[in-house]
């Protein structure tokens, strides 16, 4: 499939702290990417990069065949990681501003600005002001902004922070409405929930480094399964179990303990819970369970996805300058 | 080029659809208009006071008289200043309905102070001082009735060398003006005793104080070659009056630039502004769009003024038209204002670019706004004396050329002042904009708190 983006070894350093390393990927066209990593990975800086608003250290890149984002800015959508829109301005004319910028004559962005509203449920806001809506409510005005010149590449930095479930939902749905329609999507996140459910793609970003490319399932295959035994049970005899690789003591209390068995790749758990069953290990309750992308993340980068690296690498790069 | 006009008509609506941006458009012609007329309604609406004069003793005899005859005097002097400011005012304001209204405005405003009335007689009849002050008490106070009230009583009376002095009973305690009036007249009954006493004939004395000399103006940079007219001072007047106006709008329309760019910079408009046009299409647009504001008001207040003018004084409107439009100094103040509101707005953009509050803004702000004070202080002394070398060199200062350069106007400054100091004013407006542009560009995208070290650093590491 051709790429709508790829980027090929870029760097971005901040005098002496390096923002972003030798990141390396590409987005099919028409698919779903997920930019994943915790907040300070590196993302909102290789997203303005990819759009133009900073030059990147080293490295090239192609967006819909252009070496610049700002070549094919009209081509692009974007959804800033902190939002904001004119507070005195109606929702219909915010969008259609935004629209005109991105080259869509004012009427049309007028009449698409009223449909999208509509559909997103929002037609009873259209004559209103931007600060009487609420925070969702703007959210998702700001969004039909960044996409009613209909782009054929949406960038969206961060589209569920803030959000409550009912919008995130909503919000997936427009994602997929926009892939639906053609459009390739690039979204950064740090809640892999999302990624999981929406994404064709997944790129793991962790200290300004790609972690890992590929598709949810392949992230996931990488991740180790782990078994879940409580119990009057030692933790040697569930090491001897077939497929562990390693155990480890959650929790005890009294002679019931948590063991946790680490399978080996390839394993599978049924086979080591019959082993126990079949050894007369005092199996109480258990729980195998597959990994999920968050588990993929911690295993791939060593970094919980969760954890803010925002205020540390803000702290060094203010030191770097 | 599409982008950078909606942006600018962006910018334009934002202010010009709020309701308190005609308020302020209109207020300075209003502000201007009671200015003027204020005074004069504050003169013609003042009361004339009810006061009666009573001679304490064969002592004071005389004075009551005198007090008369300062308050003739000044009756007459009043009409006087009046017929002099009609005849001025009706000068200024030829044909117009201008003359009419100011002689009437004159006139209504020369009035006596003060109205003598013979004392009631149970007042002018009393025996003892006691006796005397409890009925001017009474007829100061609010028992007695409207019509019989008195607004001050004036015990006429001597010290102990001879000399006139007075004690006013006042029904105000703050109201000084029949004291004021009644120490003068005793100053100038004394001047008389005193000028009698030595032989000098008190009408000698009446006469040489009321001597007003003429004083002619001449210059033979006059139009008529002779006598100073107000059609020669005028030009000086309109430079001064447009070094203010350009300075007032530079500074309002900068300072709207600085608050729009800080207000999207904290609603993080700017970013999402900078994902669809380049950073020097946003700031052009701004720049444009609070230009067609400034523009908007300059017309507003050009147009009330020049209706005010046509309709009150069309002579006077002719001669503004004239020295605006024949003598070249519509453009002249043209180039000043495009250049000064160019250096100023970009660079309050680019500081607004870094701030998200005011109090980030104090940092740089402070320091420019001290330096903008320097050339309000200037002009004053370049509408007297324009060709004052700290003037002239002050002038050189691109900072300061458009306001200095307008106030120095009417007096003809050399052209190669003129030449050079709009080269250097648009050099360094050129300056401001690549500087401006770089610093703009690192802001938006930058959280980094505005410091001096921060704004160069930006300028030099190119806003990218």
């Amino acid at each position: 499939m051709d790429a709508a983006l790829s980027l090929n070894g870029i760097s971005k350093r901040y005098g002496g702290f390096q923002a972003v390393k030798d990141l390396s990927f590409s987005v099919p066209k028409g698919s779903i990417c997920g930019f994943l990593g915790p907040n300070g990975a590196g993302k909102t800086s290789t997203l303005r990069m990819i759009l133009g608003l900073q030059p990147q250290t080293s490295g090239t890149l192609e967006i819909l065949g252009a070496s610049d984002g700002r070549q094919v800015r009209n081509r692009i959508g974007f959804l800033p990681e902190e939002r904001g829109l004119y507070k005195k301005m109606t929702p219909v004319d915010a969008i259609a501003f935004f629209g005109a910028l991105k080259g869509l004559p004012s009427g049309e962005g007028r009449k698409r600005a009223r449909i999208m509203l509509k559909e997103q449920g929002l037609e009873h806001a259209q004559a209103k002001k931007m600060k009487e809506l609420s925070k969702g409510m703007a959210q998702k005005v700001q969004l039909i902004a960044s996409v009613v010149h209909k782009p054929e590449f949406v960038i969206l930095d961060e589209p569920f922070s803030g959000l409550d479930p009912m919008n995130q939902q909503g919000l997936e749905e427009m994602i997929r409405g926009l892939a639906a329609d053609g459009a390739t999507v690039l979204f950064s996140t740090h809640v892999m929930q999302h990624a999981e459910r929406l994404c064709d793609k997944v790129v793991l970003l962790a200290r300004g480094q790609k972690a890992f490319e590929g598709t949810v399932d392949e992230a996931r295959s990488q991740t180790l399964r782990h078994l879940s035994l409580e119990g009057d049970i030692a933790a040697e005899a569930v090491r001897a179990l077939p497929g562990v690789a390693s155990v480890e003591t959650v929790r005890q209390d009294g002679e019931v303990k948590t063991l946790k068995a680490q399978l080996n790749a390839g394993a599978r758990g049924q086979e080591t819970l019959k082993a126990a069953f079949l050894g007369g290990l005092d199996v109480r309750s258990f729980e195998l369970r597959e990994p999920t992308l968050h588990d993929a993340f911690i295993h791939l980068t060593g970094v919980d996805p969760n954890q803010d690296q925002t205020v540390k690498r803000a702290e060094t790069m203010e030191a770097a300058r | 080029m599409n982008r950078i006009l909606l942006i600018a008509r962006r910018e334009f609506a934002a202010y010009a659809m709020t309701v308190g941006f005609w308020l302020s458009l209109l207020a300075l012609p209003m502000f201007a208009l009671l200015g003027v007329a204020m005074p004069m309604l504050m003169k013609s609406s003042e009361p004339v006071r009810e006061v009666v004069l009573l001679e304490d003793g064969p002592q004071a005899s005389g004075l009551a008289a005198a007090v008369r005859e300062a308050l003739a005097t000044d009756v007459e002097r009043q009409a006087e200043i009046a017929r002099e400011a009609a005849e001025k005012a009706g000068e200024f304001a030829g044909a117009g309905m201008g003359a009419e209204a100011a002689a009437g405005a004159a006139s209504s405003v020369a009035r006596p102070k003060l109205n003598l009335v013979e004392a009631p007689d149970d007042l002018a009849d009393t025996v003892t001082a006691e006796e005397r002050e409890a009925r001017i008490r009474y007829y100061l106070g609010d028992e007695v009735e409207k019509a019989q009230q008195l607004d001050a009583v004036v015990i006429l009376t001597r010290n102990e060398e001879g000399r006139p002095t007075a004690r006013v009973w006042s029904r105000r305690a703050t109201d000084n003006t029949v004291r004021n009036f009644v120490r003068d007249a005793m100053k100038d009954a004394n001047r008389a005793e005193v000028f009698g006493e030595a032989g000098i004939d008190p009408a000698i004395v009446r006469e040489t104080g009321a001597y007003d000399p003429k004083v002619v103006v001449l210059s033979p940079s006059a139009a008529s070659g002779g006598e100073v007219s107000f059609r020669d001072k005028l030009p000086g007047i309109i430079g001064f009056g447009s070094a203010f106006l350009l300075w007032s709008l530079i500074i309002t329309g900068a300072s709207i630039l600085l608050n729009s760019v800080m207000e999207e910079k904290s609603n993080k408009i700017l970013e999402v502004l900078m994902s669809s046009a380049s950073a020097t299409e946003i700031l052009t647009g701004k720049v444009l769009g609070v230009a067609m504001l400034t523009a908007t008001v300059l017309l507003a207040w050009g147009g009330i003024g020049a209706a005010g003018l046509l309709n009150f004084a069309p002579e006077q409107a002719m001669n503004v038209g004239q020295i605006l439009l024949t003598d070249g100094m519509l453009l002249y103040f043209a180039a000043y204002a495009i250049g000064g509101y160019l250096m100023y707005a970009v660079l309050f953009a680019a500081i607004g670019a870094f701030c998200e509050t005011p109090r980030d803004a104090q940092t740089l702000m402070g320091p420019i706004m001290m330096v903008l004070v320097v050339p309000i202080i200037v002009v004053q002394m370049a509408l007297q004396t324009p060709d004052a070398p700290l003037v002239k060199i002050l002038s050189w200062v691109p900072f300061f050329t458009p306001f200095l350069m307008a106030a120095r106007a009417h007096s003809d400054p050399p052209m190669i002042e003129i030449v050079g100091t709009m080269v250097g004013m648009f050099a360094m407006a050129l300056f401001m904009v690549w500087v401006a542009g770089r610093a703009f560009r690192a802001g938006a995208l930058s959280d980094v708190k505005l410091s001096w070290k921060s704004f160069l650093g930006a300028v030099r590491g190119g806003g990218r």
